[in-house]
């Protein structure tokens, strides 16, 4: 009797681990969808989600195991399942905890390159952002930063944020 | 556009996230979050840091190879294997989508194209149309006089402090050529310029070409291309210029 409630315990805690690990990345990924509205609270929230996430994951993930583990052997086959389920999920939001998907829609310029003015295959009428430092100029094609977003440039010596 | 240095430190940005449609994006080194449009941390280590701004301007290809002397001016490439995301009709694009704001009463509606300026902790949008339509289009913001001037491509806008030594000039369209391009697509024509009543002619740079303050410039002022609902989410008091 004694055994079943301690297991009753465990089970319970395996599965407030799993919605603590699956709540990881949903609720970032809930929060910052594209289009929608972000309240201040709810944004504070999802980026303070973000930032424990990668280290809470993988201790919930860890917890769970040994919890696992221990419930295996008095477990009927349905409950193993739930168990392998419960493991794989957690497993599965550790990883994505981990992604920038931001960066698998929008492509960042890891190396940009570069053209002359004359080599550039750009219609007269393309609108591009433009900045010059002393004598150094460049132009950034919009087209291309609405869809990369941000680039890391030097000019002249000066680290700057391309943004769009 | 951003120097990207905050606390002494080199940065290096990467898209993060989505907050109102405006994208937010975190530094390599650091870990923090910072919101593109006003180049603020709003958490992580530098919250509270902000960067500073890189003058810029958005022109169109022509005029601004019509301003760069030759072999001093570098066009980003497209990037390999990308050519077909870059949608020449993002705009449209993302028209079809719901804003995540809204703010009427103010005449204009939610995804209008407005320049905001903000001098002295004033702000106030001038919506495109009008802009294009108008120009030079002058006002004052904080006390500055200000004028915001269409270039010979029809396209390319600049804001300029319309004094000069100290004193309030007012910039005209040329009567002889309208101030407008003649519907060629060349770019900058050399007789395009504009006036003021003590008789210089100035050029799309803001420098005098002809006339008493000959070589000198007017001081360019920053602005924001944007949507009326991010400028006045982030300029909350801000006015709406119409004369």
């Amino acid at each position: 009797m004694a055994n079943r409630s301690e297991d009753r315990r465990l089970w319970l805690l395996l599965g407030l681990l799993a919605a603590l690990s699956l709540s990881m990345f949903l609720i970032p990924a809930f929060v910052i969808r594209p289009f929608r509205h972000q309240s201040e609270s709810a944004l504070a929230l999802a980026i303070a989600v973000k930032r424990i996430a990668p280290a809470l994951s993988l201790a919930a993930l860890a917890g769970m195991l040994a919890l696992g583990l221990r419930l295996w052997r008095s477990s009927s086959r349905v409950l193993r399942t739930g168990i392998v389920v419960a493991l794989v999920l957690a497993a599965a939001s550790a990883v994505m905890v981990r992604q920038n998907y931001f960066e698998w829609l929008f492509h960042p310029i890891t190396a940009a390159g570069f053209v002359s003015a004359d080599d550039a295959r750009l219609s007269d009428k393309e609108m591009v952002m433009a900045v010059r430092i002393g004598t150094e100029a460049r132009a950034y094609p919009i087209v291309q930063m609405a869809y990369h977003h941000i680039l890391n440039d030097t000019v002249a010596g000066v680290p700057i944020a391309v943004t769009y | 556009m951003w120097k990207r240095t905050a606390r002494g430190r080199e940065l290096h940005f990467y898209l993060a996230g989505i907050n109102n449609q405006n994208f937010l994006m975190r530094d390599r080194e650091t870990g923090s979050w910072w919101q593109q449009v006003t180049g603020r941390a709003i958490a992580g280590e530098l919250a509270g840091s902000a960067l500073e701004l890189m003058p810029n301007d958005e022109l169109t290809f022509a005029l601004w190879k019509s301003e760069t002397p030759q072999g001093h001016g570098l066009v980003l490439a497209p990037v390999s294997g990308h050519e077909k995301d870059y949608d020449k009709k993002w705009e449209e694009e993302v028209a079809k989508y719901p804003v995540p704001l809204t703010f009427p009463g103010q005449g204009l509606k939610d995804r209008d194209v407005i320049l905001g300026v903000e001098i002295g902790g004033q702000a106030r949008a001038f919506p495109l149309a009008k802009v294009r339509g108008e120009s030079p289009v002058e006002d004052k913001i904080g006390g500055v006089p200000v004028a915001l001037v269409t270039g010979p491509d029809g396209e390319s806008v600049r804001v300029f402090r319309s004094q000069l030594n100290g004193l309030d000039i007012e910039l005209y369209r040329d009567a002889q050529n309208d101030g407008k391009s003649n519907g060629q697509s060349d770019g900058q024509r050399p007789e395009w310029r504009l006036v003021d009543s003590q008789g210089n002619t100035w050029n799309f740079a803001g420098c005098a070409t002809s006339g008493p303050a000959a070589d000198q410039c007017l001081e360019k002022i920053n602005f924001l291309k944007d949507y009326w609902f991010d400028w006045k989410n982030y300029n909350p008091r801000t006015t709406v210029y119409s004369h």
